[in-house]
């Protein structure tokens, strides 16, 4: 790792488009986005639905092609990586968590959590599995399989096993958008406690509560970004929104 | 590490992983038993104790077996291939969700590959361990079938080879992975993000490989249409015979296409069950596909053979009927010929008498012994009886090639009858190949000694005088043999060949056909595997119960009539070949369909992908939808 040379920001996005389709049904919907995550921070990107915050986020992770323009996780040009590179840079310096927690159901809560670093090829000691299980809360649901646990608790899961390759970034689309209220402030509370100690994490979300516990809040429309805010509380962000969706 | 992941993944998905295990066993099965049934009929000795005569109606009988024991081994392995190809890649098609999210967390596409390849080792090796014994009892009720229907000469025993254990297992792991190998690439390809695609097929279900193999074998069907006609009898039906399996592949290849464009065809009736079985008919190709392919299989090498069959045999009947001139037939023994003449009221007879015979073609080298049937004739009578071309020139020490085909047209053969060289023999006459076939060699009077005749079955056919009392000839030709009007007699020849017919199909086809079905039922099972989900979707939405398991049953129907319907267009490929062919070879083009048969073959399928659906949705829906959508994986 280039620890000497690391760039301030974590995530650097350079006028990126992304287009679906062709001729006149092609649908812009990252347009010429220039944006930067800085190192260490939270950051939200809200939007009205078809803003393109999800099409954003995958290609910053890099699961998407951009059409135009240039992705860097840290120094690292994702645009021009081919796929072993990009394999190599999910299992080292990206976390993903998703709306749905994607968890493989045959395996146990630590078998899904060491699994990132046995296809790295690493054999994962059973400590540093069961103190990432025990930094979401879940030490005591080592053993039990996905069917057996609630959305909360295998959203924060699908954390531990984001978190266990100790990732630059972790990139979270909707992460509590399955979750009720109870739990979903569970999951936003272990977010705030891991970027207080130094994660950078860029999250999607259209929950003006979520985003409100974020560093700062990213808005997006039509592909483009409109605003930003930081230190807002749940009221402004959602005033903001609010705007963004009248105007 | 990744056969634990595989061993993790066989207990999650074992509806899949069932299915692709019972197509190794079957198919392992099949094949070995096929094999050693082919290999115990080449290698088999005639009992002690036959004479000379014995000695050669035994060895043409298993020459007869094994042609017959190398087509069962031929469809049993196309089959095998086919069969469990299909269902492996169908499962790897089936988990693109659990591989997006395997490269979601940092799996390489290499890691993947591996991985379902490993499982394809494991299943081989698995489905050969239980295809063994399983092949065993195959073994036995292919042997009771090949002996109920007379195909092998009595004290027939298939026997097992220690080295059979490593064909099995090398079929078994070499069709698995074979079946995975291709899907397991596409598999690899897979893009991280589909892992958050909640359901849908795998994008684009025709791939360049599925047109490039639909191309190849649709050239190859094409070319022995074309052919056949020009093939002769022999020739040209074993062309239209290959037929349906090239054209099944073809469609199967090009099924995710024509599955859902046949399966529109099929009612499903106004209601919203029939709306959403329609619109998922369109929308999941693939699995329609992978659930009418081996049902296209199934209708094309059942239908199409054994139609191409009833019409050869049409086509023989026809055209005997058309050749033979004779008032009445005479079955005896021995030389009765001079006997038959001698009644009064008989204008003419053709007596014809078989031996078996060894032929040997070509010198040194290529000298080539085979067993033949010859018969002694009168050259004259025989042209004249069976509307031949002149036999003037078949006599004293010479052989005429019969209609059965298989001899020379010229040169010389070297005959020899049991016990008894007859030497290097000049071809003098060659009579065109029918469609009925009959002896491959005709000898004239005289050459054979008269001692050698004394045994042998003989047939006369007899013409009256024109001022003859029918009744009166008829009772004097039955103290010599056994007699029937030539009308009777060919009924009774058309039916006989009828039954041999449908004995070869029931050999060839029989358990084949029982496998295709059970792949039939194992793709239905596979596909409805992964639907748990939707089904509860549907719940949610406002379906009840009753209304899902309909939907999926009236899919199951449309699937099942675009499977029949295809198979119907791969076997009527087969029949153009079989009416050029008939058309070349007897002058009329012929075709004979089984309907019976047919009509059986669309209800089973009908009924066994329509008893598979009701099970498997009813089951998928057993859940409360609610808790098996908050369940998310």
């Amino acid at each position: 790792m280039t620890t000497m040379t690391r760039a301030a920001a974590a995530v650097t996005l350079r006028g990126i488009t992304r287009v679906y389709g062709r001729g006149s049904t092609a649908v812009r919907a990252v347009d010429d986005v220039t944006l930067t995550f800085p190192r260490g921070s939270w950051t939200a990107v809200m939007g009205p639905s078809g803003s393109g915050k999800s099409t954003l986020l995958h290609c910053a992770a890099g699961l998407e092609q951009v059409d135009a323009g240039q992705v860097l996780i840290g120094d690292t040009d994702l645009t021009a990586a081919g796929d072993a590179a990009l394999t190599a840079l999910r299992r080292t310096r990206i976390g993903f968590v998703f709306q749905s927690f994607n968890l493989i159901g045959s395996l146990t809560a630590e078998q899904n959590v060491a699994l990132p670093l046995r296809l790295a090829g690493r054999r994962p000691a059973r400590a540093d599995v069961r103190a990432t299980l025990a930094r979401v809360g879940l030490a005591d649901r080592a053993r039990h399989r996905p069917r057996e646990m609630s959305g909360g608790q295998q959203q924060r899961v699908a954390i531990a096993r984001a978190m266990v390759t100790r990732p630059d970034v972790l990139f979270a689309d909707e992460p509590t958008g399955a979750l009720d209220s109870a739990a979903a402030r569970t999951v936003l509370d272990l977010l705030r406690e891991m970027a207080d100690s130094g994660q950078s994490i860029v999250m999607v979300t259209h929950d003006p509560g979520a985003a409100a516990r974020a560093d700062a809040v990213v808005f997006l429309r039509d592909g483009r970004v409109v605003d930003r805010l930081a230190g807002a509380d749940a009221h402004q962000v959602a005033d903001r929104l609010a705007a963004w969706e009248r105007s | 590490m990744m056969l634990r992941m595989s061993r993790a993944g066989l207990a999650e998905r074992w509806p899949l992983f069932a299915g692709a295990f019972l197509s190794v066993t079957l198919g392992v099965a099949l094949v070995q038993s096929s094999l050693l049934l082919l290999i115990s009929a080449a290698t088999m000795d005639p009992p002690a104790g036959l004479d000379a005569a014995g000695r050669m109606a035994f060895a043409d009988n298993a020459d007869a077996s094994v042609a017959l024991l190398g087509v069962v081994l031929g469809t049993a392995t196309f089959l095998a291939m086919f069969i469990i190809s299909s269902t492996f890649a169908f499962t790897v098609a089936q988990r693109r969700r659990d591989l997006a999210l395997l490269r979601l967390v940092g799996g390489s596409r290499g890691q993947l590959r591996r991985l379902l390849l490993g499982e394809a080792v494991l299943l081989g090796t698995l489905g050969a361990t239980a295809g063994v014994p399983a092949g065993l009892g195959v073994m036995a009720i292919q042997s009771e079938l090949l002996a109920a229907q007379g195909f092998v000469p009595d004290g027939f025993v298939a026997e097992w080879r220690p080295w059979i254990l490593a064909v099995s297992f090398g079929t078994g792991l070499l069709l698995a992975i074979a079946g995975v190998l291709v899907a397991a690439r596409r598999g690899a390809r897979v893009r991280p993000l589909d892992a958050l695609r909640e359901t849908g097929d795998a994008g684009r279900a025709m791939t360049a490989g599925r047109w490039i193999a639909a191309l190849l074998f649709l050239g190859g069907a094409l070319t022995l249409i074309i052919v056949a006609p020009h093939g002769g009898p022999a020739g040209g039906q074993a062309m239209a015979t290959n037929v349906p399996t090239l054209a099944a592949v073809t469609i199967a290849a090009l099924s995710p296409l024509l599955v859902p464009l046949a399966g529109r065809l099929a009612p499903t009736g106004g209601g919203v069950a029939g709306m959403l079985a329609r619109a998922n008919l369109a929308d999941s190709r693939r699995r329609s596909a992978s659930v009418a392919a081996p049902l296209i299989v199934l209708v094309a090498l059942v239908v199409g053979n054994v139609g191409a069959g009833t019409s050869f045999t049409a086509s023989g009947v026809a055209e005997m009927r058309r050749d033979t001139r004779a008032d009445l037939v005479v079955d005896a023994t021995g030389p009765i010929g001079a006997r038959i003449r001698a009644v009064p009221g008989v204008a003419s007879a053709s007596t014809e008498t078989s031996l078996p015979a060894t032929v040997i073609a070509g010198r040194g080298e290529d000298a080539e012994a085979e067993a033949a049937t010859a018969m002694v004739v009168d050259p004259a009578a025989y042209a004249a009886a069976h509307s031949s071309p002149s036999l003037a020139a078949l006599h004293g020490r010479a052989v005429a090639a019969g209609p059965g085909g298989d001899m020379p047209s010229r040169g010389t053969v070297r005959v020899t009858l049991p016990d008894l060289d007859l030497g290097e023999l000049p071809v003098v006459a060659a009579l065109p190949e029918t469609m009925a076939g009959g002896t491959n060699l005709l000898l004239p009077p005289g050459l054979v000694p008269a001692d050698r005749l004394a045994a042998a079955p003989t047939r006369s056919f007899v013409t009256l005088t024109a001022d003859a009392d029918p009744a009166a000839v008829r009772a004097a030709l039955s103290r010599i043999g056994t007699v029937s009007d030539l009308d009777a007699w060919l009924l009774a020849d058309a039916e006989q060949r009828n039954s041999t017919n449908d004995k070869i199909m029931l050999i060839v086809l029989g358990l084949g056909g029982l496998y295709a079905l059970i792949g039939v039922i194992n793709s239905a099972v596979i596909g409805a595997a992964t639907r748990r989900r939707e089904f509860a979707e549907a719940r949610v939405t406002g379906m009840t119960r009753g209304q899902v398991i309909r939907s999926a049953l009236l899919e199951s129907w449309a699937v099942t009539v675009a499977g029949l319907l295809l198979g119907a267009v791969a076997a009527g490929a087969t029949f153009l070949a079989v009416l050029t062919t008939t058309s070349a070879v007897t002058g009329q083009a012929t075709l004979d369909l089984p309907w019976p048969l047919i009509a059986a073959v669309a209800a089973a399928a009908v009924l066994v992908t329509s008893v598979t659906s009701l099970i498997t949705s009813w089951s998928a829906t057993r859940e409360r939808p609610v808790a098996l959508l908050g369940a998310r994986e």
